[in-house]
């Protein structure tokens, strides 16, 4: 009904009654809540005529302080404020509401008295006002100014123009060192190796950015791991968790990996996710189904209107599933009708926990372009909601994950934060363009990422000004923090050790299974003297193992795998190959560059660790693949030779191994290590001797406590950003960390036993490792100075941590 | 009073000024996502009573009756039935006139005159009567599950009020661990920060004689090589030509942690960690298990300036004080693993002159009862192991059901009043809180206003203001303060 319009009445005096009197004490001493409390009530009896674009009679509530214009509202005193006085007034002529509208019920206007006498206490950046700015729903392709000196990519054109526009200088292009740091990091997670740097640097091709951004974008396990983690994030999969201890969940590990690795387009994920085909990707919309009884708030209808609105639409439903938002336009009605889509029975709404009678009617958010059919059963209104979700006239949808993959690249989003897609982005163009570019390019994620990778913006100089404190202006890329698995990733990768054995559900590489199945057998597993009727080595114990062996044919390919209770070390032609500490991880290599024709010599030393004297076992196998086809398997078996005595360093060439006195090997009747290896040789040495050796990856193992110190999230919520600093508990942590010691140590083994590495030599071997550039000349002066000419393991292991330790290594810039 | 601004927290107030300057539309649109854009509020706290909080949590539900609410005292006989049983421990006297205890907690007993005890604590029943949820909404004031991810107890005082001495993290939790128990990630999804991030989060140290290790150069590490490791990093850094690339801030907001690291690893107060630096005799009259080496662990660290300490007795499901069967014998071990180290922690730190300024708080997330499980009329599952009528075996014999109608806490020093018994249950069952009944979030409000936090200071995350009381609306039980 549409109200006559009417001054608001002049003003008179009333005399308080006793019964506001009363009223006043109503709610007792619990201060009011402005938010759950005195908005609803507002916004019930004044909305309609005095907020937003409303203001009968000149009265607007749309912030405090045209709330307090003309003393209507007076802080600290109901009885003195004017709009408290309309409420109680009985004159049909001047009473608030009005006449014809329904009166404030007496408990309402306690609250509304009781805040005014608290002050009348208002939410920072609050309003009744219509937002300042709603973002647009249909995809639009903005025009794209001209090119300027030949920076015709569409993303520097409209970059290029904003910076002309804002007077701001464009940033300097990158250089090549950096820009592979940085393409590494941001397409696979990884550094480059030594080798590709040095590669990439002297290559003079022009087009060699845009190759080596194709070819890290088909490294399909390492892109596909990587993102792992992102989207992990996003749609709040792990592999452990709140909800898994009563099967209160499920993960859709394989599904996701799966499609990563064959770069589903984002449109069908969207629709696999939201309307599952199968069991793989229903996770996501199950939620996470707690014992016992939860809020109105978090039941799972509700997790699935929150959720898919936080990640594929970039809303906080979270504020709206309790009362209407009042941080945008949300209501409770439509958090409600969302989840009603998903919801098995008829829910009722309630606000703030409590019940209000009225049923929900599935519904979406963007009726534009179609709704819901409430009357459909579940699946359909699931399938419908996807198709609006990823129908060509939905541009919300597209915009939200560009954003995201921009924010991922650049370090910042265009709107941001990244969740709140309500907010004004800093360049519209930019956005609409990226986001229609990506729906005409089939929702291809590796488009987008191609595309932002190839332009001049991605590929300039990192902004220096990041600071929290400053509006945002683009300037060129922030540097990005690693994240915690980049840094576990990247620890891994500097010193060549990780484990082998992983957490999440899912069909890494391309491990042939036949293959796999014929490379099966149970290990075997040998120890020196000792162990010589029942005798149990002592802790501290050491052994040298030594085998030679000589191809009999051309070889194809070669791999080795190993564990040892508790710890070993391996050699191969006086080259330190493989290390371990912990006998449930088969460690693992590929040989196929190290194995020789002629003789060839295995070393391995293996420690046994402990308190007191007890079990101990080393076992190795390396299969070499001839040229022919066939295969040759060598395992620890008595064919090994063995001794007690075991020269000291890590440079078996100096060893005089012709003068120890060696005897068989003891091949060991019980062997409790194997339940834990057994299943594992025949995949890892199948893709360790096929050259695609999987190092793990962090993203695929449940979070430890060094990754969640370095801000992995719990994942019991949607978390889509990464923190941007160090904290003082994760430098404790890494400074003291005998985890990190022990990876550091292993790398500083394998560095120093090569002994083509001159001092000068190693640094620079250290720095195309770690921070993927050459030393400079005060660099190589510092370290050629400190090190020495024959750098000890413990130098070298030092060295690694303090670089590793650097902003320039924790930082992706 | 306004609120004086820790000097060690510089954060809040840059944030603060930084906000004035924002305009209101953008200070909406900032504060909706990100988690870390969180801010402090201009906001009157009152004035603390204490510098320091050490939390003695006896997780898996310590009972009341069997600990500092005793009720009649039913011996063991075969054949008695279990409705008559409401305490399996015979009350003794304390040195306050009107507050008895139960048999085993002597020394505790000795000591009551120092503080408050609460018998009127009260939980929600929560439908079905889980450990962790519960212990959950202990901690972080909010049942689960939340849309965003809580803050800890000790996360609130990191955040509010920073480190008592800047050397020595604000928060550390003691004792229990995190890895290879049951119910685990239900333990990790509190025993954190939440949306304040890992800056404010727990230094977890899950075994109190290890806790040195912590805090230590790598095993094998000389100091004289951790000192020149440092010196290299420095070195290096400053050689970087990434110093001209990357933001100040950046670089030394990483630098500053780097050098609160090295700082503490180098300090002397890291020195607090190593219970072996403690006299042998003190360390025995702790020395109960890791709960009483616990005790030592927290003392030390107040004594050095941690903000807050919890130490707990560890939730393992149905170990410990998570009593199923076997209760009055295993309880009976556990009065003899907290009631030496509970007191003497509050001798020692009264004889250093500390325990006015240092809240000991004794809780557990609910109490037991022999026969009702939650509430009278709940309706959650009874989790009993044994559903017995009658008593035929000796491990029939204790308080095998999770009770959330009446459960003691006790608070000594940090502005409480002395020998003070708030709130009283029922003599007879049910044994509901049947004078003062606090809730969870009075609690937390109580021992927030103590800290000298109030009860209505918020944080804004994702746009929604957060409050370190459930909605802000917990209310200090003022009646325990001197």
């Amino acid at each position: 009904m549409i109200e006559a319009p009417k001054l608001f009445p002049p003003r008179r005096t009333i005399l308080a009654s006793a019964a506001s009197a009363f009223l006043g004490l109503a709610h007792g001493h619990a201060n009011v809540d402005f938010v759950h409390s005195v908005v609803p009530i507002l916004k019930e009896h004044c909305g309609d005529c005095h907020s937003g674009e409303e203001s009968k009679g000149g009265f607007s509530i749309n912030t405090r302080e045209l709330f307090l214009n003309d003393d209507t509202a007076v802080p600290g005193d109901a009885d003195a404020s004017y709009f408290i006085e309309l409420i109680l007034e009985k004159d049909p002529d001047f009473m608030m509401p009005p006449e014809k509208k329904e009166r404030v019920p007496s408990e309402h206007l306690a609250v509304l008295k009781q805040w005014v006498n608290e002050g009348m206490k208002w939410e920072p950046g609050f309003t009744f006002g219509v937002p300042a700015y709603e973002p647009p729903f249909a995809p639009r392709r903005p025009e794209l100014p001209t090119a300027t000196e030949g920076r015709d990519h569409p993303i520097d054109r409209i970059l290029d123009h904003y910076l002309t526009e804002n007077d701001l200088p464009r940033p300097s292009p990158t250089n090549d060192s950096t820009f592979l740091r940085r393409v590494s990091l941001d397409l696979t997670g990884l550094l480059p190796s030594a080798e590709e740097t040095r590669t990439f640097l002297v290559d003079q091709s022009p087009d060699k950015r845009a190759q080596k951004i194709d070819e890290l974008l088909d490294r399909i396990p390492a892109y596909t791991e990587h993102w792992l983690t992102f989207w992990n994030d996003l749609l709040r999969n792990d592999y452990d968790g709140t909800g898994f201890i009563t099967k209160g969940r499920t993960q859709i590990s394989g599904w996701l990996y799966d499609s990563l690795k064959v770069n589903k387009p984002f449109d069908q994920m969207v629709t696999e996710l939201i309307a599952p085909p199968n069991a793989s990707s229903a996770g996501f919309i199950n939620g996470i189904k707690w014992r016992g009884t939860v809020s109105a708030g978090q039941t799972l209808p509700i997790q699935f209107s929150q959720s898919l609105s936080q990640s594929f639409l970039g809303i906080n439903m979270k504020c709206a599933s309790c009362h209407d938002s009042f941080i945008d336009r949300w209501t409770l009605a439509e958090a409600y009708n969302l989840a009603a889509i998903y919801s098995d029975d008829p829910i009722e709404l309630h606000r703030c926990d409590k019940p209000t009678g009225e049923i929900a009617k599935a519904a979406w958010l963007f009726p534009e372009i179609g709704q819901i059919d409430a009357s459909a059963p579940k699946q359909k209104r699931l399938e419908q909601l996807a198709a609006l979700m990823t129908h060509p006239e939905n541009g919300r949808v597209p915009r939200t994950i560009v954003n995201r993959l921009w924010g991922q690249l650049m370090g910042h989003g265009i709107v941001h934060p990244l969740d709140a897609m309500q907010t004004e982005p800093w360049n519209e163009d930019l956005l609409d363009w990226l986001a229609v570019d990506f729906r005409d390019n089939g929702y291809d994620l590796k488009h987008t990422l191609r595309t932002i990778a190839n332009s001049q913006a991605y590929q300039s100089a990192a902004s220096t000004h990041a600071n929290e404190s400053d509006e945002f202006t683009y300037d060129g890329p922030l540097p990005k923090r690693l994240t915690a698995e980049q840094i576990v990733d990247a620890i891994w990768q500097v010193t060549d050790s990780a484990p082998t054995a992983y957490d999440a559900p899912v069909a890494r590489g391309s491990v042939d299974p036949t293959l796999a199945e014929k490379l099966s057998f149970p290990s075997s597993w040998v120890w020196g003297p000792s162990v010589d009727n029942g005798g149990v080595p002592a802790n501290g114990e050491k052994i040298l193992l030594r085998r030679e062996f000589k191809p009999s044919k051309p070889i194809l390919a070669a791999g080795i795998v190993a564990a040892a209770d508790n710890a070993f070390v391996l050699y191969l032609n006086n080259r330190q190959i493989l290390d371990g500490v912990n006998w449930t991880n088969l460690e693992a290599a590929p040989l196929t560059n190290q194995v020789r024709p002629g003789a060839n010599q295995l070393l391995m030393v293996a420690e046994n660790r402990g308190a007191k004297p007890n079990a101990a076992g080393a076992f190795a196998a390396i299969r070499i693949k001839y040229k022919d086809g066939s295969d040759e398997i060598i395992v620890t078996d008595e064919q090994w030779q063995v001794t007690d005595t075991v020269p000291n360093g890590n440079r078996p060439g100096r060893w005089q191994l012709d003068e120890l006195e060696w005897e068989t090997a003891r091949l060991l009747p019980n062997t409790p290590w194997k339940n834990q290896t057994d299943a594992r040789i025949g995949p890892t040495l199948a893709n360790a001797s096929a050259g695609v050796h999987l190092r793990v990856r962090a993203s695929l193992l449940k979070a430890d406590d060094l990754m969640r110190t370095l801000g992995r999230p719990n994942r019991d919520q949607i978390v889509t950003s990464r923190p941007n600093e160090l904290t003082t508990l994760e430098a404790v942590d890494l400074s003291t960390s005998e985890d990190l010691m022990h990876h550091l140590r292993s790398g500083a083994e394998k560095l120093t036993s090569r002994e083509e590495l001159s001092t000068p030599l190693l640094v620079e071997e250290i720095y195309l490792l770690t921070l993927n550039r050459l030393p400079s000349d005060g660099e190589n002066k510092l370290l050629v100075q400190s090190l020495g000419k024959s750098p000890s393991v413990d130098q070298v292991t030092d060295l690694l941590w303090a670089i590793t330790m650097t902003p320039e290594f924790l930082f992706n810039r | 009073m306004n609120f004086e601004i820790d000097p060690n927290a510089p954060e809040l107030i840059v944030r603060r000024d930084f906000l004035k300057k924002l305009g209101a539309a953008s200070t909406a649109a900032m504060m909706s996502g990100a988690p870390q854009l969180v801010r402090g509020k201009d906001i009157e706290h009152p004035e603390a009573k204490a510098d320091a909080c050490i939390l003695l949590w006896l997780a898996g539900g310590m009972a009341a009756p069997e600990t500092f609410d005793p009720k009649r005292y039913t011996p063991f006989e075969k054949g008695i039935s279990v409705d008559s049983v409401l305490s399996t421990f015979p009350a003794i006297d304390t040195v306050v006139d009107d507050i008895k205890i139960c048999a085993g907690l002597e020394n505790i007993a000795s000591v009551m005159d120092r503080g408050t005890l609460i018998r009127s604590a009260v939980q929600p029943d929560l439908g079905s009567i889980l450990h962790s949820r519960h212990q959950y909404h202990w901690h972080t004031g909010y049942v689960p599950p939340q849309t965003v991810a809580c803050p800890h107890l000790g996360s609130w005082m990191a955040r509010v009020l920073g480190p008592n001495n800047n050397v020595i993290p604000a928060f550390i939790n003691v004792g229990q661990r995190l890895e290879g128990v049951g119910e685990k990630e239900e333990l990790k999804a509190f025993t954190t920060a939440g949306f304040f991030g890992n800056e404010y989060g727990p230094m977890n140290l899950p075994f109190p004689e290890q806790a040195a290790q912590s805090v230590r150069p790598p095993e094998g590490m000389t100091s004289e090589r951790f000192t020149n490791r440092d010196k290299l990093f420095r070195n290096l850094v400053d050689q970087s030509p990434h110093r001209d690339y990357a933001s100040d801030f950046q670089q030394e907001s990483m630098m500053r942690s780097m050098d609160n690291a090295h700082r503490l690893l180098s300090s002397r107060e890291r020195e607090a960690f190593d219970l072996e630096l403690e006299p042998k005799e003190a360390r025995e009259i702790y020395d109960t298990g890791r709960f009483g080496r616990g005790c030592l662990l927290a003392r030390r660290l107040v004594e050095k300036g941690a903000r807050f300490v919890e130490v707990t007795t560890e939730y393992v499901p149905f170990l410990h004080w998570d009593t199923h069967a076997e209760g009055h014998n295993t309880i009976d071990r556990l009065h003899k693993e907290i009631d030496r180290p509970i007191a003497q922690l509050i001798l020692d730190l009264e004889e250093r002159g500390m325990l006015d300024r240092t809240l000991v708080i004794i809780a557990s997330e609910f109490s037991r009862d022999a026969l009702i499980e939650g509430r009278p009329g709940s309706e959650a599952n009874d989790q009993a192991t044994h559903k017995v009528d009658v008593i035929t075996e000796e491990k029939h014999y204790g308080l095998h059901r999770h009770f959330t109608g009446g459960t003691s806490v006790a608070m000594f020093g940090g502005g409480v009043k002395k020998g003070h018994l708030y709130g009283k249950t029922a003599d007879d069952r049910p044994l509901v809180a049947v004078e003062n009944p606090i809730t969870v979030t009075d609690l937390h409000a109580t021992i927030m206003t103590a800290m000298g936090v109030s009860p209505k200071t918020e944080f804004s995350v994702e746009g929604r203001p957060f409050y370190v009381t459930e909605d802000g609306k917990g209310k200090a039980v003022m009646d325990i303060f001197a």
